[in-house]
């Protein structure tokens, strides 16, 4: 396959990580544009041997660390009390509750952990593929994706030890 | 056996959970897994987070955008000069006919300003174009005073493009403070008072860039990026007739 039609394959599923690392449909697909525009000028710079899906998601991160890194726009802040969403699937009531207390406490996520909590639990991204992508050692990523599981499990209360839970009481 | 093993570390589970493990390690935890009721409880938990990350954030089933196709065909596709709105002060024309120089620098370039360039200009509307007494600092009727003094005050060679044929006149335009210097906005009227605005401004990151959205309420901009500067069309359009707007500005380039 061209390098193009390579890198075009792989537009649903960074559109589907950007979406639910802005929150935001639009702001998303911003960040996907900046990201395939930058790829194309640079895939001279891709290492041959290299995954390309990885180099892909690794523009991405890049590009949304520098925007996370500018003062956060308030037009993209959204308040948790406001958050909603479409759920692809007809949920019970409970789901429904259950699904918006995930979506509220990965929004509270510090950024790095949201980024590769997201990478691996949305695309099913390999562990190396991962590390790869938000260019951090493996152990890093391991420990960073045990943080975040860890303060979903607290913020969602699905925490059942108590000396746990109880070390996270504020 | 097993069962005097100490119960399974969260490194342990995360690196089983993830895949993260050759074969015999693998094995060796799913052999003690059975004696592990907590290490189970946390699997289970584990795979439930990933199953509503998946519902929260599912695949898209729309068409992939067209801009985001054409992104991919830009640096081919895209005409390379802009006779309309040139950057006499930049070295950014002859950047670009060198190709593989100009491509070089630019990968090394500050992130593009896109987003608060948008945002700037579609402030700057909503501020003037309510405007009756003031709208414009100078009126189109002094064009080629306008000319000489925006171009002097932005730092590049700016002058508007006739929207005439959309049924916009220009009615004129002042400069605005910006983050990179001095902007200039361009006001202009249809036959109903309907008013549209051209934000310019001079950009720090040389890459151009594709068409791009932007709104705030009602109001819609469309922006992009040529030879170092930023241009913004902004108006309460809807997005198919500020994108024809849009072309017919850029194809003035041409």
């Amino acid at each position: 396959m061209a390098f193009l039609d390579e890198v075009e394959a792989q537009i649903p599923d960074l559109r589907r990580y950007a979406h639910a690392l802005l929150r935001d449909a639009e702001a998303g697909d911003d960040l996907v544009q900046d990201c395939l525009e930058r790829a194309v000028a640079r895939q001279g710079q891709k290492r041959p041997d290299g995954s390309l899906r990885a180099w892909l998601f690794r523009i991405l991160i890049n590009r949304h660390r520098d925007l996370m890194r500018r003062a956060p726009r308030p037009g993209h802040l959204v308040a948790v009390d406001d958050l909603s969403f479409e759920p692809a699937l007809p949920a019970s009531q409970d789901q429904h509750l259950a699904l918006r207390e995930t979506e509220a406490a990965i929004a509270r996520l510090p950024e790095d952990q949201k980024r590769a909590l997201l990478l691996v639990a949305l695309h099913g991204a390999s562990f190396d593929e991962a590390a790869e992508a938000l260019d951090i050692p493996k152990g890093t990523l391991m420990s960073r994706l045990a943080r975040a599981r860890a303060s979903l499990r607290d913020m969602t209360g699905r925490n059942a030890d108590p000396a746990h839970q109880m070390r996270n009481k504020r | 056996m097993p069962q005097d093993r100490p119960p399974l570390t969260e490194q342990e589970l995360i690196a089983y959970f993830e895949g993260a493990l050759d074969a015999p390690a693998q094995q060796e935890i799913e052999n003690r897994l059975p004696h592990d009721p907590a290490a189970q409880a946390l699997l289970e938990d584990w795979a439930q987070q990933n199953e509503d990350i998946r519902r929260l954030f599912p695949a898209g089933s729309d068409p992939v955008p067209e801009r985001l196709t054409e992104a991919l065909r830009v640096r081919t596709a895209r005409p390379a000069s802009a006779p309309w709105l040139r950057v006499a002060a930049m070295a950014g024309l002859l950047l670009l006919g060198g190709g593989a120089g100009w491509l070089s620098h630019a990968q090394f370039a500050p992130a593009a300003q896109m987003r608060p360039m948008a945002q700037a200009a579609l402030a700057a509307h909503a501020t003037y174009v309510v405007e009756v007494a003031h709208p414009v600092e100078v009126r189109a009727s002094e064009r080629e005073h306008m000319d000489t003094w925006m171009s002097r005050r932005i730092g590049a060679h700016v002058s508007p493009p006739d929207l005439a044929g959309s049924g916009f006149v220009l009615m004129g335009g002042r400069i605005l403070p910006a983050d990179t210097g001095t902007a200039g906005l361009y006001m202009y009227e249809n036959a109903e008072g309907q008013r549209i605005t051209l934000y310019v401004s001079r950009q720090t990151d040389p890459e151009d860039s594709a068409f791009r959205f932007a709104s705030s309420g009602a109001t819609q901009g469309l922006h992009w990026n040529e030879n170092g500067i930023g241009y913004v069309v902004v108006g309460d359009l809807p997005r198919d007739e500020l994108k024809s707007l849009g072309t017919s500005a850029y194809e003035q380039l041409l």
